[in-house]
Order: structure tokens, then sequence, then C-alpha cells
């Protein structure tokens, strides 16, 4: 008999199929009885299951199920699973690339499938450069991502907002997941690298278990700080915005943190060593309040059964030594505070509460930054940076003080038109029943109604007709504002001027030369705003890719499948609308 | 050492002599020179003929500077099934002699070749239906149409790709 696949042995048919993709597994399992056992090896498809997928929903207990015997798990219908939620992500990501219509109904279909869509965004985001569309599919990739990332963090705060039990370190963490520069996708990525932390520190000192409460809070103290871990170095600016995030300034080589996120890392260690370490609602700078175990004082003496002795307060930002009780009370006389005020500012404080401060923390960096070179030496991008503040301060700010809501809610709203229209479905589940009963109810409503409508319209068809030569520039060509001299990018068109009367009026059109009877354009900028200008202010420029602004480029995949290096501009993916440009 | 020079015989009675280090591409002969010491006489393969065994040393020859496999394969990472191009042609052989080298390297233990051997199949098998699997390997279709159908039915999925 010749020798063929066949006669192989079952480990070595293992090893070739180990090779294999898993739809070939799947082919040869129906050629012949001989291979029915070995294509169905679960072994096998656990190797495909680990080595096709990086990320897995918390439903799927993947931990749990990789330390139990492998015959516990049916791993090829896991597969399968896995395979059929990667398709249905690329498939509606194709779709959303193709049609500017029914684009959020698409966004939402995606991240219901939660982390299971995480595999396909990611491989879409490393399109490669010759791809098609690789510019519409990079941008949307990243925007579905991005919609999935925020909406961990939103489902975090929203438990807190119900009572739920959520760490601090989770809580602060969801910021991170608004900032696509974190490099952050999950929760869990934050909290790992807290825990790093806590195998380097007892390397370091390896006795610090033996400590008592007082010992092992200066311990910590003193690692954290002589690490660089807390804190932030001379000579940099104190409110820049990236030091509200912590899973940014863990990252960041010099960890530069405000006292509020020193003080949560502070806790995290602390915690992990058994000390009680919570954060403290003192004024302006929060402190951490270690408490020693009930029957003892801070130097673990016992004291008197169903008793403990009094607390004690670290300032992680700036000491390696606690700070003396005193000195706070001192503090708080001076600011005036009454007893009872006293002693809330020297108690514990609500997780929510400390959420809260970091939202106006971020909200104070980003406006005493605005026009500073801190701002500008931010790593972070500050309109995602307020978008996450506007959230968390929303979802998290004290019902009895509805004037703070309403005054958040049109930012919120304004940006979640302009920017991140994905995000309409959780406003409607975690914002809308919060105005419920306000005069805003109906405002909000209206907003996301219009939103919908528009997203499901197919979009109105503009034509060139062959007489009519009055449209100068076409979709996707480079231009400059002869005026204000930004560069941007044309995404669409009108014969004459169609903004609104009122418009017009305020932006005396027609004091321009040309007035209003001359063609318009809507161009996007750098900015990543779209403006409407006339057709004299426009001077088409002749670029090469790399010339423009990197912000430019990044957000022309809202409009635009590629760049055209032979002409010269951006191929059009709005042909929907725009049929003949 | 290095030049030192050892006698095998092939199962078909030929005595091949190569260098030490070519041969211990081989794990099993590594390991069994270990074990015995130094030997004059010609080590016997019992499993191998002479043309395969030829084969076998003619990449061994090609390969003995290359780096040792590390033996910690990570399950995790998606096996490649990129080979290079010297492995490419050497592989250019009918199906026989290439299942040959299969055994031959599983038998002897050189990860490298096997490697190589398993990701030209797994090459031959890609982008197949399962009838031109069944022609290209002379594999005997022995499912009654119920069961046939049955199995087709359970893979679709994999149709969606």
């Amino acid at each position: 008999m010749v020798l063929s696949l066949d006669c192989l042995p079952e480990e070595l048919l293992q090893h070739i199929l180990h090779y294999c993709q898993p739809y070939t597994t799947a082919t040869l399992e129906q050629t012949a009885r001989r291979f029915r056992g070995v294509t169905n090896e679960p072994a096998l498809w656990r190797h495909y299951c680990l080595s096709n997928f990086e990320f897995w929903a918390p439903e799927h207990e993947l931990p749990r199920r990789l330390a139990a015997p492998i015959s516990g798990t049916d791993w090829k219908r896991l597969y399968i699973l896995k395979h059929t939620s990667y398709r249905a992500t690329s498939r509606l990501l194709d779709s959303i690339i193709c049609s500017q219509v029914g684009r959020i109904q698409k966004f939402q279909a995606i991240t219901d499938l939660g982390f299971d869509a995480k595999d396909a965004l990611s491989h879409n985001l490393l399109v490669r450069s010759k791809a098609d569309d690789q510019l519409a599919r990079r941008y949307y990739a990243g925007a579905v991502l991005s919609c999935l990332h925020r909406s961990f963090a939103i489902r975090e705060w929203a438990k807190l907002r119900s009572g739920e039990q959520v760490s601090l370190s989770r809580a602060l963490a969801a910021f991170d997941l608004f900032i696509c520069e974190s490099g952050f996708g999950s929760l869990e990525e934050v909290i790992s690298r807290l825990d790093q932390i806590i195998p380097m520190l007892v390397a370091n000192y390896p006795e610090v278990h033996l400590k008592t409460s007082r010992d092992k809070a200066r311990t910590i103290a003193r690692f954290l700080r002589a690490n660089n871990l807390t804190g932030i170095e001379p000579g940099r600016g104190y409110h820049c915005l990236d030091h509200n995030f912590i899973g940014v300034s863990l990252k960041d080589p010099s960890h530069n943190s405000l006292p509020l996120v020193s003080a949560a890392i502070y806790c995290h260690v602390a915690q992990g060593l058994g000390l009680d370490a919570r954060p403290c609602g003192f004024p302006f700078h929060v402190h951490v309040i270690v408490t020693p175990p009930v029957g003892f004082d801070i130097d673990d003496q016992e004291v008197e059964a169903g008793t403990r002795g009094p607390p004690i307060y670290m300032d992680p930002f700036r000491s390696d030594e606690e700070t003396p009780v005193a000195d706070l009370q001192h503090q708080l006389n001076f600011l005036g505070a009454s007893a009872a005020e006293e002693a809330m500012f020297l108690g514990d404080s609500e997780i929510s509460e400390i959420v809260l401060r970091c939202s106006k923390n971020i909200l104070n960096s980003l406006q005493r930054g605005s026009n500073s070179r801190h701002a500008r030496s931010a790593s972070v991008d500050l309109v995602s940076a307020k978008y996450a503040a506007l959230w968390s301060y929303i979802l998290l700010s004290d019902p009895a003080r509805p004037i703070e809501l309403r005054q958040n809610l049109p930012w919120l709203m304004e940006l979640l038109a302009m920017e991140f229209p994905a995000d309409i479905n959780m406003v409607e589940q975690f914002i809308t029943p919060l105005f419920d009963g306000t005069a805003e109810y109906n405002h909000i409503l209206e907003s996301l109604h219009v939103m919908r409508a528009v997203d499901s319209i197919p979009r109105e068809i503009k034509r060139r007709s062959p007489q009519d030569d009055r449209v100068k520039y076409r979709i996707g060509q480079v231009c400059r504002h002869r005026r204000y001299a930004y560069s941007a990018i044309i995404t669409g068109w009108d014969v004459e001027c169609g903004a609104g009367e009122q418009w017009m009026r305020r932006m005396e059109v027609d004091r321009l030369q040309d007035g209003r009877h001359q063609s318009f354009y809507r161009v996007l900028v750098d900015d990543r705003s779209v403006r409407y200008v006339a057709e004299e202010n426009i001077e088409p420029i002749i670029t090469e890719l790399m010339d423009l602004p990197h912000t430019l480029v990044a957000i022309a995949g809202r409009y635009f499948k590629r760049w055209d290096s032979n002409r010269r501009v951006f191929v059009s993916n709005i042909k929907d609308e725009y049929p003949d440009d | 050492m290095s030049a030192q020079m050892l006698t095998f015989l092939s199962n078909d009675g030929v005595e091949i002599t190569i260098a030490r280090d070519v041969a211990e591409r081989s794990v099993l002969i590594k390991n069994m020179l270990e074990d015995l010491g130094d030997t004059d006489e010609a080590i016997p393969i019992p499993n191998v003929n002479e043309a395969v065994l030829r084969k076998v040393i003619e990449w061994c020859e090609h390969h003995k500077g290359d780096p040792p496999s590390t033996g910690d394969d990570d399950d995790s990472r998606r096996k490649t099934t990129d080979i290079d191009e010297w492995d490419q042609k050497f592989m250019q052989v009918d199906q026989e002699m290439l299942f040959e080298i299969i055994l031959a390297a599983n038998y002897l233990d050189i990860k490298g070749l096997l490697d190589v051997g398993c990701k030209t199949v797994a090459n031959m098998i890609k982008g197949k239906s399962p009838e031109e699997i069944r022609k290209t390997f002379n594999i005997q279709n022995d499912f009654t149409p119920e069961e046939e159908d049955q199995i087709r039915r359970e893979n679709e999925w994999a149709e969606d790709r």
C-alpha cells in the first residue's frame, strides 16, 4: 500500500492540523471516517481558540476553563461561537464602511457583542496600508472599538450610581477607557498594571508583612515615592491633563499624578498588602486614611475588644510619613469648618465622591490649560478627556443638586452629536432616565430622535449636471482657506449657499465678493470641525499625504476610503451622496 | 570534536558516514551518543531506508548551523505555515517520500524537519474542497450519504470566512 495522509499516526496528524486553519480542519473532517476523531480533538480546538482570539467576554469564563481538565469544555463549540461573533462583527463593520445609512444600529449590534467583538475590530484597525478602503476601515474600526471601551467604563459608573460595590481603582480606571492614547482596552488591564506594583514592593521589602500597620503604611509610601510612582516631578505643570488618569500615569515612565490619583494608587497597593486604606475626603488634597483592624491600634497593640485605635493619615503625593491629624485639623479650622464638617472631611470618602472630584479636576485642568502650553503638552486627547469628565459628572453627581446635572448636559449632547454619535444608545440607556420629569427630558428625546432619523434616511443625492459646471472643486480635494489659512478636505458642496438666512446674515455672506450665489463647500478641518466655506475662499492645494496634519488624516476616514497618491486627492467613501465626485 | 565522523546503517543495509554535529540535529542520536560514548561501529537506524536517510542528512547538513530548538512551544501563538525557500525546494518530492521524511523526522526527533514536513502537508490541504483533498491524498470516502450530509451541515460555519 502506498503511504499517504490517512496512514500517518494520530500524533503526526495532530501536528499537521496545528498548522492548519480551523476551516481547513473542518473540511478534512468531511473527507473520510479516519479523520473524524483526529479533527475533533479538544486540545486542537483549544489551540485554535487561544491562537485566533485574544479577547474573551467574561461570560466565557476562559481562566476557569483553562485551569479545568480539557474535557470539561466543548472547545470546538466555543471556537465556532467565537468565529461566529468575529464574522458578525466583520460584516457589520463592512456594512458601516459601505453605507452612510443605519450606522447607529450597526454600531449597537457590534457593541452588544462586547469583548467578543474586539478581535475583529483590532484586526481591522491594523489593516494593511494598501487596502482599498484603509482610511475608512481604520477610522470606523477605531470608532467602534473606542465606543466599546467607553461602554465598559460607563457601565462601571452606572453600577456605582446604583449602589453596587465598585472598587476605587476600577472607578478611576474607567476614565482611561475614554482615552485611546492610554492604550488600555479594559478595566482589568489597568488593574493588572496596578497589581504589578505589589510583588515589586514585596521583593524590596520582604519583611513588609511582619510590620505593624503604621510601619507598613510608611513602607508603602516610601516605596511608591522612591520609585516615583506617586507625585509630580518638579518643573511639570500641576494641572497637566495627563495627571488625572490613573492608567496614563502608570504607563508614563515618570508616573506623574495628582494627589487624588496618587492616593488611589496607594490605596490599591495598601489593600493588596492587607491594610484598610481608603481615600479621605479632605478638601483640595486627597489623603489616605489607614484604619487599624478591630481590637488593635495602628502599632498593633491590643485595645479594648470591639474598638480600634485611631486611624492615621497618609499623603503619598508628597510624604513618606503620616500627616499628623492636628495639622489637618488646623487647616480645617483655618478654613472655618464646623465640627460636623470636620468629622466629614477627616472621614473616609464615598468612591463616587472621589470619581466626581476626578471629573471636576479634569474639567479644571481643561479650563486652566485651554490656552496654556500644559494643555498642548498633554498626551491625552482633550475632547475625549472632557467627554469622560462630563459622563462621570452627570452619572455620579448628587441628585439633590440638579443644577450641576443641567449645566453639563448641553456639553455632553454637543459632543455626542459632533464626535461620538455611536454612543447614542448609551445616552438613551444611562442619561435620559436621569432627567425624567425635568424640563430637559423632552429636549433630550427630541435630539436623540433627530439623530436617529438623520442616520436612518438615505442622503439626498447630489449630481453634477454636464451643463452646469458651477461647482468647481470636488469631494476629496485638499484645500486651504484663503483668509484663515487652515488646511481642510472638501466633504460636501452646494451649488449656492444652502445655509439658513440667519446664518448668512450672521456670517455676512452678502459681503463676500460673489455673495450667496456662489458654490459653498463643507470642509473637514484638522481640529475635527466641519466648516462651510464659500468657493472664493477655497484655495486648492497639491500636497503629499505626509505633509498634511496628522489629525486631519486620522479623521479623513470618516468620509474617505484612501489617499490617491497619483491624483493627490482623497478617494470618496460618500458616493451614495455625491455619485459624480 | 565537531569534525568527528560517525557511520550509520540504514534498514536496507547501506552505510553512510557523516559529521557528528550534523548527526546531532537528531535528538534521538544525540541522546544515544551521550549514553554510548564514542563508538567506531556503524549505528543502525532500523526504521529508515537509504533514500530517506540521505534526504534527511541533506536537510541536517543545510541546517547544521541553526540555533537548537528551545522546545517550549507556545501553544497560544498562531502557528505560521511560512516555509523558507530552501526548505520549500527540499520538500518538492513525491508524496510517498514526503510522508517517509515526516515519519523519519518524527522517529529521529528532528523538530525543525518535522515542522517543515507538517507545514508542507498543511499547505497541501489548505483551500481545497473535501473532494479535492480526497483526490490529492487518494483517500476513500467511506461515509454513507446521510453521514456525509450531516457532517457537512455541522461544518457550515466554516463556509463563512
